[in-house]
């Protein structure tokens, strides 16, 4: 595995046709072929969802979306980057929610489009991470938020979900208040709370 | 002098604009049609393909083809007369069915008889609430009459009409989508094949025309393939409903000879553009719109003379803007249509049109670079076939067209440079 | 240079086994560090010549950039925008949101000017954990007593202390934000330990911890009353007459202008290094970690220590090339995974601090012992079918992140070694800066990577997203407060400083060639990319010639 691993692969990447060795991620081989690419990198290791791109490969109609930091290249793939700002729609503030009765009320007032989806399956389809993206905003929907949030622990929040909706609807989003609102009001180790009442008694110092 | 301008000349002539007046309709045209295929429906299917009768809500596809994968069916079969009709600047069918239902209950019934159809939906968008008003009156008034039992007579078998609001979504017009609508479900396009043909409503064989063709077939029907094909100009056959607008003076619903030049309507009949501006370009109107520029102004309004300009006559509409028109912003808002129209199956269609449009908005208000110019360069190539329907090539065409034909424009368009 | 083995032949030879007994041979030696930690390569580092840290050692690399000429100049910002603020945070990471939260909550007006997107950082790559100590047989002092131990020296006490005793109240403020832990059956946080802790400390979400903190904590921001500038690096902070810290300008990649921010008080929170690939080495660090915020502070007269440590953790992934760099976390050598070298033989104590198991990984590899990764690279296995064998489904449940890794590698780490090898990780010194997070600038605070003294030379696992947020919060409030003091009347900024710092470059005789911030690794191009021709370019001199 030397030299004789670097076999060159064809490949076009937003419209520039590039030649790279194999064992490159498509953004490595846009750098090794000497274009400039800042937008759209992050952390390099497919956990901050910068780099969606739409990717086609060779022989084939479909177009799927995928990261390009996690993607290796292959002959006669075509590959373009996905560069646009997506805000959320909503705001919301966990501290508005009284208390944990409240939460189903809120949600729906936060996200109305939630309990509109037509259940194409493009959220589903379009993640990166293969997230059952749909049945988390179906459960969320019923009130399930503990089971919703956690079909999305691998979710990086590259928002192809929010452009993929129809209904508008923020799908990531949804999951992430799934999340925050199970944190929030149910998660009470009693070993922090004990710590945390030494703590306020000062039974605890440290000499430094 | 010019000769005064033939308008209106046969789907929308005044006796065919009765409404829903049943006995106004067969005082002068109606009924004569029914009573010829009556008489030998076996020969109906015939007529069509020699007349050249096409697809008018978009496609220009031949009829008859459609036509006669269904006739070969057996078993209870379905047709849909899809008149769901939403593309911004298409507004022909809406006139059709408000004002001569009765002219498309009898080409409906017509075609059923050619394929042995037992199901007549009429679909319609229910944002037309005087087209469906018009239908379902005009229908009551059919079935009071004589003609359902004389065609139960001599097909032997009832058939059954009945008029059902789309959903309104602008896909639920794409055949397949139109098929989940009439099942009573959300119009998502199914992949095909199957074709409806074949595998339609409730798997039923399922025949699928625009309003517009069905309108034909009363007058093909009474006065002969020869009549038809005369109706056009050069090789094309029959009329065309025309729906101008945009910046000229008189838009409007137009029925001329198929293959009128661009320049008729715009001029003759639209009487020219506004305040005296110059045209700069013309977005022809359907599931595929594009792009006639001002050398193009000759070109005869039909399939093959359009297509031959790289251009698609598509329904027939044509949306004329002026010098002045940002060519970006006006794609920007076609495309932004499509975004919000596209249901969300395919996330290449979805998401690709709602980057199309950012990256539109962002150049067309000179934020765009020279990358963003690029990535819509590559998003043409990337995209197309990438959806179970045409809508995503629809978005791809009128950017390439518009790409094809005003490159200037978006380099212009782009972030000066600074120093 | 040694020869390893060929990938393919060593991997045949691997046999997964539950049991591997550490052989005696495996003695470290106290040569182990300074043969084989990249800290200890010669001729590496240089003395600084310009600046509050002139005759101090600094890593070569960094002191280039350290020793750089601004990217602007006054001209340049001749057509800016002004925009006023209570407090300007720079850094869209853990540390930057969690001081925003906490400004804003205290009533200050605030402005997250962030390189790229909200939460693009090293926080959210980070897998293993925080620490904090909740477990009953655990204490501060004894998360103290690791800390400083961890640390070979050197380390600001008074800092460390402080950090500890927030551990748990930091947790509970996490929570509060809505951030999930992993809970035991009865809804206890579970812990586990880390290389150098005495008791299990560390609590954690999955091989997710930073990634759910960073989700978590962007929401929160996105919700809240912070301003959130994107795609804004900052390339200066602005000056006062007397030297203080009064704002920063800030480069727009989406308008491709410059913005001045005035600003009462200004937190940098811009994370690390890794990205300026120290010794040639892969990185774990996201894209944009290239020392920008010391370069800033640097320039404004902010006092530095420690530039000649970094943290090489053990485990990169050295297979596949195209993920090479890629962070496999600690937790699962804390879960029992073994690393062997290409012998299949254990070679050291794999909980052992990260400077020393990487020395030895590095050891390996010189001595001809590892395995050959192609393309110039090598590396040692990352056992993971050994903890699988002894705790079935292990993985699944508790790394998703190490089974998706393997899925994008081709290799099922249930079944299949990891061939690793120590990537750059973080800079363990930075800015000096005292309780609150302020550094010696009046009105400038540095929190999180880009700031020294909390890790001493060497940082355990999981205790950089307890510093992040413990001074985030702390520098947050402290930052808001100061807004409210005397002589806090809005006053006239300048870059005054750059040309002070201008006169130390020309007068040591350094040549002004070179411009900093880098804001981005040179591999990415961002002086070539014509899209950002509106911004001034770090290659002024080719331009001559």
């Amino acid at each position: 595995m030397t030299e004789d691993a670097k076999k060159l692969i064809n490949l076009r990447i937003n419209g520039k046709d590039i030649c790279a060795p194999e064992a490159l991620s498509v953004i490595q081989a846009l750098w090794y072929a000497g274009y400039p690419r800042v937008k759209g990198v992050g952390c390099l290791q497919g956990v901050c969802g910068s780099c969606r791109v739409f990717v086609r490969r060779a022989e084939s109609s479909e177009v799927s979306t995928e990261l390009g930091c996690e993607l290796l290249i292959e002959e006669g793939m075509d590959v373009s980057f996905l560069i646009y700002p997506i805000p959320p729609y909503q705001t919301y503030r966990l501290d508005e929610i009284p208390n944990s009765w409240e939460v189903q009320a809120k949600f729906h007032e936060i996200f109305p489009e939630a309990a509109q989806c037509r259940h194409c399956g493009g959220c589903t389809t379009t993640c990166p991470k293969d997230i059952d993206v749909e049945k988390g905003v179906e459960l969320a929907v019923k009130g399930r938020f503990r089971e919703a949030g956690e079909l999305f622990v691998q979710c990086v929040m590259c928002n192809l979900c929010q452009t993929a909706c129809p209904e508008l609807i923020t799908p990531n989003h949804v999951a992430l208040f799934s999340r925050r609102v199970t944190a929030y009001f149910h998660t009470r180790p009693s070993n922090l709370i004990n710590r945390l009442e030494k703590m306020r008694k000062g039974e605890l110092q440290v000499v430094e | 002098m010019d000769e005064a301008p033939v308008l209106d000349q046969v789907l929308l002539q005044p006796s065919c604009r009765v409404g829903a007046d049943f006995d106004a309709w067969l005082w002068d045209v109606g009924g004569s049609g029914l009573e010829a295929a009556l008489e030998d429906p076996g020969r109906i299917l015939d007529m069509v393909k020699a007349a050249d009768l096409r697809g008018l809500g978009g496609s220009g596809f031949p009829t008859w083809v459609k036509w006669s994968a269904v006739a070969a069916q057996t078993g209870e079969k379905y047709l849909i007369c899809n008149g769901n009709e939403d593309e911004p600047g298409t507004f022909k069918d809406r006139v059709l069915m408000e004002e001569c239902p009765h002219q498309l209950i009898e080409g409906a019934t017509i075609a059923a008889l050619a394929c042995g159809i037992q199901q007549i939906v009429f679909y319609i968008n229910p944002h037309l609430t005087g087209a469906i008003d018009a239908v379902r009156r005009a229908l009551h008034q059919w079935q009071q009459s004589e003609w359902p039992e004389r065609i139960a007579r001599a097909t032997g078998f009832q058939v059954v009409y009945r008029v059902q609001p789309s959903s309104g979504h602008y896909i639920g017009g794409e055949e397949t989508a139109a098929i989940e609508s009439v099942e009573g479900k959300f119009p998502f396009p199914r992949v095909k094949p199957p074709y409806p043909t074949e595998h339609g409503v409730h798997g039923r064989p399922t025949l699928i025309n625009n309003v517009e063709t069905l309108s034909n077939l009363p007058h093909l029907l009474r006065n002969g393939v020869d009549w038809f094909r005369r109706q056009g100009l050069g090789d094309a056959a029959g009329t065309k409903v025309y729906s101008l607008s945009g910046d000229v003076l008189r838009p409007g619903v137009y029925e001329l000879p198929m293959g009128t030049p661009l320049s008729d309507l715009l001029y003759r009949y639209g009487e020219g553009m506004l305040v005296g501006k110059k045209l700069k370009a013309v977005f022809t109107g359907g599931p595929s719109n594009t792009i006639l520029t001002p050398k193009d102004i000759d070109v005869p309004m039909d399939f093959e003379s359009v297509a031959a300009r790289r251009s698609a006559l598509g329904t027939g509409a044509m949306i004329a803007v002026s010098q002045g028109t940002g060519i970006v912003k006006k794609v920007g808002e076609y495309v932004s249509f499509f975004a919000s129209s596209s249901c969300g199956q395919c996330p290449s269609c979805k998401t690709g049109t709602y980057y199309m449009s950012q990256l539109l908005n962002r150049i067309g208000t000179g934020q765009g670079t020279r990358s963003d110019l690029d990535s819509l360069i590559n998003l043409c190539t990337i995209l197309p076939g990438s959806g179970r329907c045409h809508l995503i090539n629809g978005a791809v065409k009128v950017l390439e067209s518009s790409l094809y034909h005003f490159m200037d424009e978006y380099e212009q368009s782009l972030r000066g440079p600074h120093t | 240079m040694a020869t390893n083995t060929p990938y393919d032949a060593a991997i045949r030879r691997y046999q997964p086994l539950a049991e591997r007994p550490l052989p005696d041979s495996a003695e470290l030696g106290d040569a182990l560090l300074e043969r084989y930690h990249p800290d200890y390569i010669p001729d590496r580092f240089v003395e600084l010549t310009v600046g509050p840290n002139a005759g101090d050692p600094c890593h070569r690399q960094l002191a280039d950039v350290l020793q750089s000429d601004s990217r602007i100049d006054e001209a340049d910002l001749a057509a800016s925008a002004e925009v006023e603020t209570d407090v300007l945070v720079i850094g869209g990471g853990g540390a930057g949101c969690s001081a925003a939260l906490e400004a804003a909550r205290a009533g200050a007006r605030v402005i997250l000017a962030t390189k790229l997107r909200l939460g693009d950082s090293n926080t959210v790559m980070a897998e293993g954990g925080i620490q904090a100590s909740v477990e009953k047989d655990d204490t501060p002092q004894m998360h103290y007593d690791d800390t400083v131990k961890g640390a070979s020296g050197q380390i600001d006490r008074k800092l460390a202390a402080q950090m500890v005793m927030d551990g748990p109240d930091v947790i509970r403020w996490l929570i509060q934000q809505g951030m999930q832990f992993d809970l035991d059956q009865y809804g206890d946080l579970l812990a586990r330990r880390a290389g150098g802790t005495s008791a299990p400390r560390v609590l954690y979400f999955r091989d997710y911890t930073g990634l759910e903190m960073m989700r978590v904590l962007r929401e929160a921001v996105f919700n809240s009353d912070v301003e959130v500038w994107d795609y804004c690096p900052a390339v200066e902070l602005l000056s006062d007459q007397s030297g203080h810290c009064a704002g920063a300008v800030l480069s727009s990649l989406k308008d491709y202008r410059y913005s001045l921010i005035k600003a009462k008080s200004v937190i940098v929170a811009t994370g690390g290094i890794g990205r300026l690939h120290l010794n040639g080495f892969p990185t774990s660090n996201h894209f944009g970690a290239v020392g920008d915020g010391l370069v800033l502070a640097y320039r404004l007269g902010a006092k530095l220590r420690d530039l000649d440590t970094f943290q090489y953790h053990p485990t990169g992934l050295a297979y596949p090339h195209h993920l090479g760099g890629t962070l496999i976390t600690e937790g699962v050598r804390s879960a029992g995974a073994y690393l062997l070298n290409a012998a299949c033989e254990r070679f050291i104590d794999e909980l052992r601090p990260r400077d020393h198991v990487a020395a030895a990984i590095i050891r390996e590899c010189a001595e001809g012992r590892g395995v050959d990764a192609g393309h110039g690279e090598s590396g040692v296995w990352l056992d993971t079918p050994s903890i699988e064998l002894r705790h079935p489904g292990i993985i699944e449940q508790r790394f998703p992140k190490l089974l998706h890794l393997g899925t994008k590698s081709g290799i099922d780490p249930r079944e299949q070694p990891m061939l690793i090898y120590p990537t750059l990780h973080y800079q363990n010194g930075g800015v000096v800066i005292n309780r609150q997070g302020a550094s010696t600038v009046p009105g400038l605070y540095c929190i999180g990577e880009v700031c020294g003294g909390v890790h001493g030379r060497n940082r355990l696992m999981g205790n950089s997203l307890l510093e992040i947020i413990s001074f985030g919060r702390r520098a947050g409030t402290a930052a808001a407060k100061r807004v409210h003091g005397v002589g806090m009347r809005q006053k006239k900024v300048s870059l005054e400083h750059l040309r002070a710092f201008r006169r130390e470059l020309m007068l040591a005789q350094m040549p002004l060639t070179q411009q900093s911030p880098l804001l981005f690794p040179e591999y990415a191009k961002f002086e070539k990319d014509s899209d950002y021709d509106g911004l001034r370019r770090n290659t002024r001199v080719d331009d001559d010639g």
